[in-house]
């Protein structure tokens, strides 16, 4: 298997303007976030990459890409029928090959060498099957994500089986179905943001649509997919920020700051800001 | 050690020698082997690792020395209990209870008292052990265990379902949520194998036929419905309201320390729904966390949750699991909620309805409650075999126990109950309950002990039910009610009655009886619902006469209660339910715009408080709720009747139980009550002069055990003796006083019965009361000396009209001799206690500390009744209750003096005048006789006061036989400065008395002549009462409101005992050391079970002439 196209969804109705927010990358240029995703993509050995946007989004995210503008292309998500449809809108797109699904809303940053994409990449090409990202989480993170119950594959320290896909599980799921032998208590396989998708995600998610147009999460197509062949999680090394949070944006660009070139002045001037504001404190009281 | 066949029967794997006995290994060995056997057994539970092997040897120990060793014991000295070993029992440390009870039997010898308290250590440790592992598979059940790790509430992992939150854009109000859940029936449980510890040992056995039902209350309410209901709403507050309709009562709860005090009100279960639908998961609780915060996270910053349970008018004790059935509907609504049921609305899937069930049983271990795990079947649709499940690889309970917590539920489909059966079976079923509400927790505990110890007619009657589930099974196929019938009244009057005889009772054989009689060809069969009968019952009759049948019954019910309501504990009026088989199961609707209301009562409920507020002051999303519930209740019909309970609740026509006023006070004063000593003792109780701790003795005082030459041992083979007492019985120079004046608080905790006319024991073929024992004794005793026995019964302004009805009614029970009853002529009024004395009876005495959960409701509980007793006023009139409740005799030593005031001793003296002694004896002490052993020992003696005197068991507190001060008394627990002293006492006073008649008017300063003169009779007594002391005690009172409910309180009043005239000087009086048989009381009906089964109650039947 090769996968040389990637799907990026950024038609959230709330975070339009999310992708376009600037962060100072890990090589010490500021970029949108949208950038960084696609240079992500891109590392990874990817070719052409589809962005599913709001419908007049096309204009100002082909400005955010810059001289990526030509291997992407947009593609509008007319009504915002959910997280599964906006993936479908693809489908012409995709043509049937595997893809590299990534969410907009959430930032992969690599803790080695290779990027968290091409990390997944390369799982998904050498092992060809869908792969999805994990990290094991705790379960108070359970409400954010998808989750896999999953059996470890053998002689592999990072590669499970997966079973069962639940989106955003309460816990009383996750123990009863997302149980993962090896993982410490109450933390279960969430989502990292980013998939390999083969052309059979995209005929459940079709069936899942047209038998409910709206609200059919990945998800829901993930979890039939075991039923119909190989599908792995691949726990990934990197770390995943979510930047649509409350402080999203802050984190990720410390996280992005403290993965890159810039760490040591960026860790000096952090230090500095704790220790003044302690002493300011100290004198305060 | 292996060698041992009580050993081998634990552990084989052999199922025939597996279910051997413990009475066919005990078979003819002496004291020396079953001594060896239980040091065997105890060496191999300490070792053994397997749950269910050692929980066996424990019982087996248990049974040991509660049954089989103390016969053995022969005259054996009786021995003393160590109070450090008792202290451990006390405070759950069995390990070291039991190695201190060893330790003392090892160097003092074995006694009966050591065994007494080796049976209660080992009974108690059987079960903890046992109700820590159903503890424990709860906690590991999967979807249960992060409930118990999440400690703060920024890590909630729930999350409200986003529609819950949705404010209808006309209404401005947000839905509710309304779970409505069927109640369940069983058709017969095989021996109560829904127990947890049977499903979990016994899997093959457990089986059960659950039948959701709706139900309608006959005459009042027009359909079926589903009994139980639980709404949900999301509000604007970030609080959890809570209102039981059913209960009346409401709280806005704002700490999370208050959602797990499950006893301060009557939300108990709903907060235990709370708790176990994670909402305030268990984890969290004592972690200081704000709740306010957790329903940020949970619900959304400013917003809480309002939960409201409605029970529609079952009342308590149908057997119908009504408070499971609400606690699980209340869990489902709010994991519903919180997104942990899939659906908002519709039925549930298998996997949710087991874990509701899961999730059910954690709620009532949390409440300090539990039942069987059938209880949450209405979760389930329809008809259901549930059955018990042997435990596999990757379930908590693998390797430790053989079964599974939760059983499996098969839906029986219209193959194996066609729809005809199920018609037929609510055409021809009717459901009935008969007023009473007995807890049924000892049962239960006494079914798992029969069950480990594999008594033979247990046991075979074990496999008859088993055998009889099947047949049901058959009939149900084959869509026979009438075999039903059949097959289900087999089953109550065999195995379920063998197996334990106290799932019936009088009332119950009454009405079976007579409904046998009235219908005729048109009876089919009874069926027990539940733990036992009393409350919900099922009859079988032909379709055609059903309408006719419910009549009947409801009449049959209605007049044998009024004949047995002050000898059985009834709650309620009978009633008679129509029902309907719910094939659904729990059902859900979200209720939005113009709908989204809480049922009518929650605002009959709510509105008067509501009212008095300034509507500004509500949330918007309150304001806009009234404003739809005015609308609703203006333009809806089926909101018309709310509008009538509004108008009731806000101008309330009826204040509600209380016997404040001419009732209570006429009462008083027909009575002989003493306003001025009651404000006396009332005064003294709020100044702290009097009350629970100076009830006792000096703290100087000097106690000492008696010692063995103080006690006298009657000859029991003495050929003279015995013919000198026949003789004196021959000439009627002994008679018999029955002590009748008290209720017997603790025979039915505070119910109000007269426990002298409880038909309590089914001995000679038939359901039998105390007092018709004694007279069985004495009728037998008359027999033996060919001469009439006079007896007195001693009554009070309680007790005397139930007896004298009673023996009206009964022909004195066919007893042929003279029979007296003797009024009593005190009476006192009951005070609301001190603060101090519950503080002291709570906090200072030794109590028995109980398991983990039950200890925190108990400790809840009494913070609410200590709040209670200061609300209402310490040492004020307790007028809140029917004035029966709320009057007391004021001790037993009045009923020896109003034998001489009120003339029945002048009169049995005029009609005997050769009587000589009196024996006196509670009405529990059944083992009281006139033994001629005794009354020769007496004459030859020349003794003429005597008390008889047992050997202190564990369960014999209150004192006993001492050297107080150097002289030799007895002495009331009450009295005693120190509660170690009483551990040093080796007799208990058994409180039956020997007076020789002149001996005892002569204490009073009397003789026979003067006996006549009241006055003289009069002063003799009031000078004689103030040289006995006065007790402050504490009792407990039950008041009954709301359809069967029951709070139970504590009251304080006064007494003499007549032990106490023992300390005066002019006491001059023999001890008698008597066995245990002779002089033991049955204070509890816990005791019964065991009283049965020891032996005893052949001893008393052995005494009585039954015709």
């Amino acid at each position: 298997m090769r996968v040389t196209k990637a799907v990026i969804t950024a038609a959230g109705r709330q975070q339009r303007s999310l992708p376009l927010q600037t962060l100072i990358d890990s090589d010490g240029h500021s970029k949108p976030i949208l950038t960084i995703l696609v240079e992500e993509v891109l590392r990874a050995g990817i070719e052409q990459v589809a962005v599913v946007v709001c419908p007049g989004d096309e204009v100002p995210y082909g400005h955010a890409v810059g001289s990526y503008a030509s291997r992407i292309t947009f593609v509008p998500q007319d009504e915002p029928q959910g997280y599964g449809h906006a993936i479908f809108c693809a489908n012409p797109f995709t043509q049937g090959e595997p893809f590299l699904h990534l969410v907009s809303d959430h930032l992969p940053i690599a803790r080695g060498q290779l990027g968290c994409a091409e990390d997944l990449v390369q799982t998904a090409q050498r092992n060809d099957c869908a792969v999805s990202a994990v990290q094991a989480s705790r379960e108070s993170l359970l409400p954010y994500f998808g989750a896999v119950g999953a059996k470890r594959v053998a002689n592999s320290a990072r590669l499970y089986l997966v079973e069962r896909v639940l989106e955003k599980p309460t816990p009383t799921d996750a123990e009863q179905w997302l149980g993962v032998p090896g993982l410490r208590a109450g933390h279960y396989l969430c989502f990292f943001g980013m998939h390999v998708l083969t052309p059979a995600v995209m005929t459940i998610l079709g069936r899942l649509l047209a038998a409910t147009p709206a609200g059919v999460t990945l998800s829901d197509a993930l979890n039939e997919l075991p039923q119909h062949e190989r599908y792995l999680a691949l726990e990934s090394n990197g770390r995943r920020v979510d930047v649509g949070s409350r402080y999203g944006i802050l984190s990720a660009q410390v996280a992005l700051a403290l993965s890159g070139r810039d760490r040591e002045w960026v860790l000096r001037e952090l230090l500095e800001l704790l220790a003044t504001d302690e002493l300011d404190r100290g004198h305060d009281e | 050690m292996s060698n041992s066949p009580f050993i081998e029967t634990i552990v084989s794997s052999r199922q025939d020698v597996r279910n051997r006995s413990l009475a066919s290994l005990c078979q003819g060995l002496n004291l020396a082997q079953l001594s060896e056997a239980c040091a065997a057994l105890d060496a191999f539970r300490r070792s053994a690792t397997n749950l269910f092997e050692r929980v066996r040897a424990i019982t087996f120990l248990y049974a040991l020395h509660r049954f089989h060793l103390p016969p053995l014991l022969g005259n054996a000295p009786a021995g003393r209990i160590p109070y450090a070993a008792y202290q451990h029992l006390l405070e759950r440390r069995f390990e070291e209870a039991i190695d201190g009870f060893l330790t003392q039997a090892s160097s003092a010898g074995l006694s009966e008292g050591i065994s007494s308290a080796l049976a209660q250590a080992y009974y108690q440790l059987a079960f903890q052990t046992l109700a820590d592992q159903v503890r424990h598979s709860v906690r590991s059940f999967a979807g249960n265990r992060w409930m118990f790790r999440m400690g703060h509430a920024l890590d909630h992992p729930l999350r409200i379902a986003p529609p819950l939150l949705q404010r209808d854009p006309e209404t401005g109000v947000r839905p509710v949520l309304v779970e409505s859940t069927p109640v369940r029936m069983d058709l017969t449980h095989s021996g109560w194998s829904d127990i947890f510890f049977l499903g979990m040992d016994y899997p093959e056995g457990a089986r059960v036929i659950n039948v959701s039902i709706d139900l309608a209350v006959r005459g009042r309410d027009p359909l079926p419905q589903p009994p139980v209901s639980a709404f949900v709403r999301v509000i604007d507050e970030p609080i959890l309201r809570l209102a039981s309709i059913d209960l009346g009562a409401q709280a806005e709860i704002d700490t999370i320390g208050e959602v797990f005090d499950y006893a301060r009100d009557y939300l108990g279960l709903l907060k235990a729904a709370v708790i176990a639908s994670g909402i305030v998961p268990p984890g969290i609780e004592g972690g200081g966390q704000a709740l306010a915060d957790l329903l940020a996270q949970v619900v959304g910053p400013g917003c809480g949750l309002e939960l409201v349970s409605h029970v529609r008018g079952i009342p308590k004790g149908s057997r119908l699991a009504v408070s499971t059935t609400l606690l699980s509907a209340l869990i489902a609504a709010l994991m519903r909620a919180t997104g942990q049921i899939r659906a908002l609305a519709g039925t549930l899937q298998e996997h949710e309805r087991r874990q509701v069930a899961a999730r059910a049983i954690l709620g009532e271990w949390l409440a300090g409650s539990g039942g069987g795990w059938q209880d949450s079947g209405g979760v389930w649709p329809g008809i259901k075999l549930i059955h018990g499940v042997i435990s596999g690889e990757g379930d908590p309970e693998y390797g430790i126990s053989r079964g599974r917590l939760l059983p499996a539920h098969v839906a029986l489909g219209p193959e194996q109950v066609p729809p005809r059966m199920r018609q037929a079976l609510q055409d021809s079923l009717i459901l009935v309950h008969g007023g009473m509400a007995q807890n049924v927790g000892p049962i239960l505990e006494m079914v798992t002990e029969r069950y480990l110890l594999r008594s033979p007619a247990e046991w075979q009657a074990r496999q008859e039910a088993g055998a009889i589930l099947d047949e049901v099974l058959r009939v149900l196929r084959q869509g026979s009610v009438r075999q039903l019938g059949q097959a289900t009244t087999r089953n109550f009057f065999g195995p379920i009655t063998t197996m334990i005889p106290w799932a019936t009772n009088l009332f119950v054989e009454s009405i079976v009886a007579e409904a046998q009689q009235v219908l005729g060809e048109d009876y089919w069969g009874f069926m027990m619902l539940g733990g036992m009968s009393g409350g919900g019952m099922g009859f079988m009759v032909a379709p055609e006469a059903r309408s006719r049948a419910q009549h009947s019954l409801h009449e049959i019910m209605l007049r044998n209660k009024a004949a047995l309501e002050h000898a059985l504990p009834f709650a309620m009026e009978p009633v008679v339910y129509d029902f309907a088989i719910n094939e659904q199961g729990s059902m859900a609707q979200l209720l939005r715009g113009e709908n989204a209301l809480m049922p009518g009562p929650y605002y009959a409920l709510a509105l008067p408080q509501l009212l008095r507020l300034n509507r500004h002051t509500l949330s918007a999303g309150r304001r806009a709720e009234l404003d739809l519930l005015a609308r609703a209740v203006r333009t809806r019909p089926d909101m018309a009747p709310t509008a009538g309970l509004l108008i009731d609740a806000l101008l309330p026509a009826n204040g509600g139980i209380t016997a404040g006023g001419s009732e209570l006070d006429q009462l008083l004063a027909e009575h002989g009550f003493d306003r001025q000593e009651h404000e006396q003792i009332r005064r003294d109780m709020r100044s702290g002069l009097i009350g629970l701790s100076q009830n006792r003795l000096p703290l100087a005082s000097e106690i000492r055990d008696a010692s063995p030459e103080d006690v006298l041992r009657v000859p029991e083979q003495d050929g003279s003796l015995y013919a000198r007492g026949l003789e004196a019985l021959a000439q009627g120079s002994v008679a018999v006083v029955t002590l009748a004046g008290g209720v017997g608080s603790r025979w039915t905790q505070g119910a109000g019965v007269v426990k002298a006319i409880n038909p309590f024991a089914r001995l000679g073929g038939a359901q039998r009361t105390f007092i018709e024992v004694h007279l069985a004794k004495s009728a037998r005793t008359a027999q033996l000396a060919g001469a009439a026995v006079p007896h007195a019964i001693t009554t009070s302004y309680l007790t005397h009209k139930p007896i004298a009805d009673v023996l009206a009614a009964g022909h004195n029970y066919g007893y042929a001799g003279p029979l007296y009853l003797s009024p009593g002529r005190s009476i006192g009024l009951r005070m609301v206690p001190t603060a101090r004395d519950l503080k002291f009876a709570w906090e200072e005495l030794s109590q028995q500390l109980l398991d983990e959960q039950a200890q925190k409701v108990r400790e809840s509980l009494n913070a609410a009744l200590m709040a209670w007793a200061v609300g209402m006023g310490e040492a004020s009139d307790y007028v809140d209750n029917l004035p029966a409740q709320c009057i007391a005799p004021i001790g037993h030593w009045y009923e020896v003096p109003n034998l001489l005031r009120n003339g029945v001793l002048a009169q049995m003296l005029d009609a005997h005048p050769q009587l000589q002694y009196l024996m006196l004896h509670n009405i529990d002490t059944l083992g009281a006789s006139l033994d001629p052993h005794i009354v020769g020992y007496l004459l030859d003696r020349d003794i003429r006061l005597a008390v008889e005197v047992v050997p202190r068991r564990i369960h014999d507190r209150g004192g006993g036989l001492a050297r107080v001060d150097g002289r030799l008394r007895l002495v009331e627990g009450l009295a005693i400065p120190h509660e170690e002293q009483e551990f040093d006492l080796t007799y208990y006073n058994s409180n039956t008395f020997w007076l020789q008649i002149d001996a005892l008017l002569g204490l009073f300063g009397l003789d026979r002549g003067t006996l006549r003169d009241p006055a003289a009779v009069d002063a003799a007594i009031r000078s004689m009462a103030r040289r006995v002391p006065t007790y402050v005690t504490l009792k407990e009172v039950k008041k009954r409101w709301g359809h069967g409910q029951e709070d139970v309180y504590p009251v304080a009043q006064y007494e003499k005992l007549w032990g106490d005239m023992t300390a005066l000087p002019e006491w001059q009086g023999a001890y008698l050391a008597v066995p245990s048989r002779r002089g033991q009381q049955l204070k509890e009906r816990e005791q019964l079970d065991s009283w049965y089964r020891d032996g005893s109650a052949g001893y008393v039947e052995a005494l009585c002439g039954w015709d």
